[in-house]
């Protein structure tokens, strides 16, 4: 026995005792109702099973209607790992069904382990056939979701529509909306129209219990939605132009564009080597992504809007148009040439008929002509100084369209390159004058350009002095209107009156004497310029801009191939059948397309 | 002994307890309700349902309070041992007869009623302790006195043990609480606690850290009770002078000789059996209890490894996610994981009344039993979890303030059994729910579904209040 006082202390320290031990309780309770989240979470995980219901991709048609792009029922083999029969499944058996391989269905299902009460996908791209033989199966705790997957019947356009892939973990990080195994487009048209192509996806909120045994509608369905199909797209996209031209440049490396001049409205867009964008759909698609990417030639690398190249000779249209605007050039200006340009370290020319006014110059691609245009334009007197002169020139070449971006729909559009006068002052320490730059008369030099940018070049000299922002989008479902900018008329720097004794010459190439003449096409009064540009990776490469007819033109074109050599000699007829076909519905050059197909380039600089 | 034979049946009755015990479980029969309600039996109060059932206990609880407050005191003295040891031979039986329930061998059927007899072994053991306790020959001070508590203490916690039910045993370790009040010595209680965290510490520490720490511990302790400092320390590092010399000449002598933990365990064994000896001979109290704990307990770490590997798959992973070593939010995990989630998910002021998703879908395991609590969380959020707790709380100091208030000390040391025994459930239960406790299956007083259980409690409780009312009727000047 021990005291009072002593009792009365050992009270009250097992007072505080009890008191400490319901603090830490009431503490930690408090902790785990309101400060920590996680547990709320967990409580709408545990309850609700959200069956996603995924609505159909917006199809895309090309401007006569036929598909380019259809939407194909397929499904998704999902699994709750809890609900699996653990002993009696048939690994072996459901492989089978689905081609599987059986360490590949043992590495999803270690997976699906580690949230066993979530569907966890095992297998997608699952034909309607092998659903069935999968209901028939009635694996345990699998099931099948529908989805829709891809199917193009053309077999055109990889890197013109893009393809759809599986959303990554960084894509998810920038865009929210999206969750796990969503798809989402990959370039071209279908990222660049996702938001209309993808539709929303519909929701279904089950309650459920432990056991997964569904409840119910959760909340009566207040929160449930059905899916929304994406929209349809109609594309500018010429079907069957798109298919020549891919067949066209086959065995080539290069691109080619096509752009009605009136509207903008791009009718094909071939990037060469190309991919069959069915590849990428379905179970083989990692397999052909793996190899497509593996290729050396990069096929899908759209060069259309992303390489660049120098444009060679047909620029010295741009050069044409510039000196007539700025009064330093009339069209019936004369300039000798034997042989080149001989100041400086010089450019050289072929054997022609000498002095060449414009439209001879054009038509027969005369270096030495620009050369003396391009020193007139920025040697002019009225600039003070050369470089002040260059700048000018720069502007100019710049309302054309080069060295930036156009804005068109394609959201990897590469700007290309004009140097600008900082970049000379740099490369040449503030020493240089219009011969240290000469190169740049004849399209050569530090200019890079796309296929698209010289595509729409056609179509500004078709248009005599304007463009519309080329686009490859015609119709969205459920809009009445692309973006503004696509109908805005687009002006360059170069009054349109200057533009006729170009056009002149550009039809005198073509139809009269010159280097274009094989893209005669009787009645119809085609425009071209041939171009051949240097480079360093080997042979020069082909280049041929042109549009018809030459009056109310219907078509403007662009053909670049890599290491080609003249322009006339590959670059040319590519576009001339092109143009056949689309203004004439035919083709009457069995022997030129035969020899064009079968035209197989050879590239050191990628095959080595 | 005092008594009121003279008064009215609710006389000296410590309303202030009884409002408490109604309220519990009022507020455990709406849980019940919540945590079990069955939209598809049509019938509101068919006895398909638990709270109907519930229903049915809370009368006949009330009904055995009022027999319990109807007694005279005197015959809970009396009873003490006959209880007690009626007590240990429904105990021992139910090893035989017993059915197993959860991988506890702990209940005895009656048809569909099962009744768990510890439940009333608590109650026995409690009477007991007070009997013997307040013994006028008693002194906690002495080691025979302290070792009939053991004993008292130790057989039914033994049986307990084989009936695979070692949560319920546990219960026994909280008359610690009562042992402080009566007197031991605070240095004792000091390595008696540490013997509960040491179960824990075994899974998470090196033997040899643990043995170390044990015998710093103990003589840490030991030197504080007897006030000998330097002999202790002078004994300690003789003892780790011992076992390196032992080391260093097995080594020479065997090819793969003893390393330091086996030749400290060697040691520091053999020397305590001595030392043993020695102060019980010449009467050395605290020397002694220091010396059998420090055995007892390097047994009991000996023998933690042998019983875990002898534990079911399930126990072992409930003690692994407890200690954190493994974490598996679909297995061993599973129950607290979503006891947390339903409790976390009712936030300040809960879902309302039948509206929890967590409870009435069944996510949380045995809701309406060991984990009623949830169902208030969930339901009633932090506001009526704090309503619990502080009830609980209000009730367990009510309790303590009742023991301080008797003449006698039978009835002071029953309070206290009874508040220890209620901070005990509440403590490990609750902890539990909110993952600060393993699960161990044992109620929340008053609140979980069970006959068993409600009646057990109420006996428990209603015995202290009818020892107080003796008190206050003869003594109406103390509060």
């Amino acid at each position: 026995m021990i005291d009072r006082s002593e009792g009365f202390f050992r009270m009250r320290t097992l007072q505080g005792l009890v008191l400490l031990i319901f603090v830490i309780l009431i503490g930690r309770v408090a902790y785990i109702q309101f400060f920590n989240a996680e547990y709320k979470r967990g409580a709408a995980r545990n309850v609700m099973r959200i069956d996603v219901q995924y609505p159909p991709r917006g199809e895309i048609f090309d401007r006569r209607g036929e598909y380019l792009a259809q939407s194909r029922e397929c499904y998704d083999l999902m699994v709750v790992y809890r609900d699996m029969d653990k002993e009696g499944f048939d690994t072996m058996r459901l492989c089978q069904i689905l081609d599987m391989q059986p360490r590949r269905l043992k590495q999803r299902l270690n997976d699906a382990r580690a949230y066993p009460r979530a569907p966890q996908r095992v297998a997608n791209y699952v034909s309607k056939e092998e659903k069935l033989r999968l209901d028939a199966e009635g694996f345990r705790g699998f099931y099948t979701v529908s989805r829709t997957v891809r199917h193009y019947p053309l077999h055109v356009g990889g890197n013109l529509l893009g393809h759809l892939s599986e959303v990554s973990q960084s894509y998810l990080d920038r865009h929210p909306e999206y969750s796990k195994g969503d798809y989402a487009g990959i370039g071209g048209l279908e990222s660049a129209y996702e938001e209309d192509l993808r539709g929303k996806k519909g929701v279904k909120i089950m309650e459920r219990d432990p056991r997964g045994a569904i409840k119910g509608s959760y909340m009566d369905g207040m929160f449930d939605s059905l899916p929304e199909s994406g929209r349809y797209l109609t594309s500018t996209i010429d079907a069957r132009l798109q298919r020549l031209g891919e067949e066209l440049m086959e065995g080539k490396v290069g691109a080619a564009v096509a752009i009605e001049p009136s509207t903008g409205e791009i009718l094909m867009m071939v990037s060469s080597p190309t991919f069959d964008p069915e590849e990428l759909v379905g179970r083989e698609r990692g397999n052909n992504y793996i190899r497509h990417l593996n290729n050396k030639r990069n096929p899908m690398f759209n060069r259309a809007v992303k390489g660049k190249y120098p444009p060679g000779s047909t620029f010295k249209l741009v050069q044409g148009l510039i000196g007539l605007q700025e009064g330093v050039l009339k069209p019936s200006d004369l300039h000798p040439c034997h042989g080149g340009y001989k100041i400086g370290r010089g450019v050289a020319c072929h054997a022609h008929a000498s002095p060449a006014d414009l439209r001879f110059a054009i038509a027969t691609s005369c270096n030495a002509y620009f050369c003396y245009v391009f020193r007139d334009i920025i040697d002019n007197p009225k600039y003070g100084s050369v470089k002040k002169g260059y700048e000018v020139w720069y502007d100019y070449v710049k309302s054309f369209g080069f060295g930036r971006e156009l804005g068109s729909d394609f959201l990897d559009e590469n700007g290309g390159y004009v140097p600008t006068r900082e970049f000379y002052d740099r490369v040449y320490r503030n020493s240089w004058n219009s011969l240290t730059v000469l190169s740049l008369s004849i399209g050569q030099g530090e200019l890079g350009c796309t296929a698209l940018q010289m595509a729409n070049l056609g179509a500004i000299i078709a248009n005599r002095g304007y463009y519309y922002i080329p686009h490859i989008v015609k119709a969205v479902e459920g809009t009445d209107s692309l973006d503004r900018r696509f109908y805005e008329k687009q002006y360059t720097k170069v009054d349109p009156k200057h533009f006729e004794p170009v056009v002149e010459g550009m039809w005198q190439g073509v139809n009269v004497a010159g280097t274009s003449t094989q893209a005669r096409l009787e009645g119809y009064d085609v425009c071209g310029k041939t171009g051949t540009a240097q480079n360093p990776r080997g042979r020069d490469h082909s280049t041929f801009l042109s549009f018809a007819p030459k009056d109310n033109p219907k078509i403007a074109i662009s053909v670049y191939v890599e290491n080609g050599g003249f322009g006339a000699s590959v670059a040319l007829p590519i576009a001339s059948l092109l143009e056949e076909l689309y203004l004439t519905d035919t083709i009457r050059r069995p022997e030129m397309l035969k020899r064009i197909k079968d035209m197989k380039i050879y590239y050191p600089a990628y095959d080595k | 002994m005092t008594s009121n034979r003279s008064g009215s049946l609710f006389s000296g009755v410590d309303r202030w307890t009884v409002l408490l015990y109604m309220l519990i479980v009022l507020v455990g029969w709406f849980s019940i309700t919540a945590a079990t309600y069955d939209e598809t039996v049509p019938q509101l109060f068919s006895f398909a349902h638990f709270y109907m059932k519930q229903v049915v206990w809370i009368a006949v609880a009330a009904v055995v309070a009022l027999f319990v407050l109807l007694l005279d005191d005197r015959y809970y003295h009396m009873w003490a041992y006959p209880a007690y040891i009626f007590g240990l031979l429904i105990l021992l039986s139910t090893l035989v007869i017993g059915k197993e329930i959860n991988g506890a061998k702990a209940w005895i059927s009656f048809g569909s009623f099962n009744v768990q007899p510890v439940e009333f072994v608590k109650i026995a053991t409690a009477l007991a302790m007070a009997r013997l306790m307040s013994e006028y020959t008693f002194s906690i001070a002495r080691i025979g006195d302290l070792m009939k508590v053991a004993f008292l203490l130790a057989i039914p916690l033994l049986i307990i043990i084989l009936q695979n039910d070692t949560g319920s045993g546990l219960v026994l370790g909280s008359f610690l609480f009562v042992l402080y009040r009566e007197g031991l010595n605070k240095w004792l209680c000091i390595p008696i606690l540490l013997i509960a965290t040491l179960f824990i510490a075994s899974f998470l520490l090196s033997p040899l850290a643990l043995l170390l720490l044990l015998i710093v511990l103990c003589t840490f302790s030991e030197m504080m009770v007897s006030g000998q400092v330097r002999s202790r320390i002078i004994f300690v590092a003789g003892m780790f002078l011992a076992a390196m010399l032992l080391m260093v000449i097995s080594t020479m002598l065997f090819e793969n000789g003893l390393d330091l933990y086996q030749a400290l365990l060697i040691v520091s064994l053999t020397t305590t059996l001595g030392l043993a000896i020695y102060s019980f001979r010449f009467n050395l109290a605290h020397t002694f209890i220091t010396l059998i704990l420090f055995a007892g307990s390097v047994i009991f770490l000996l023998s933690v490894d042998h019983v875990f590997n002898a534990l079911e798959p399930h126990q072992q992973k409930r003690i692994l996610s407890f200690m954190g070593i493994i974490n598996d939010p679909a297995g061993a995990d599973y129950n607290v994981n979503q006891a947390k989630i339903a409790i976390g998910s009712g936030g300040l002021f809960g879902k309302g009344f039948l509206q929890g998703t967590q409870i009435k879908y069944g996510f949380v395991p045995e809701r309406h039993t060991d984990f009623i609590f949830c169902t208030v969380g969930e339901e009633w959020g932090f506001l009526g979890t704090l309503t619990i707790l502080t009830l609980f709380a209000l009730l367990i100091l009510r309790l303590m303030r009742m023991g301080e208030r008797q003449e006698e000390p039978f009835g002071r040391i029953y309070c206290y059994c009874v508040a220890a025994i209620l901070l005990f459930h509440v403590l490990v239960n609750v902890g539990m729910t909110v993952g600060l406790m393993p699960v161990m299956g044992i109620p929340l007083p008053f609140m979980s579904y069970g006959g068993s259980s409600l009646i057990a409690f109420t006996i428990l409780l209603f015995i202290a209040i009818r020892l107080d009312a003796s008190t206050r009727v003869f003594n109406p000047n103390k509060l």
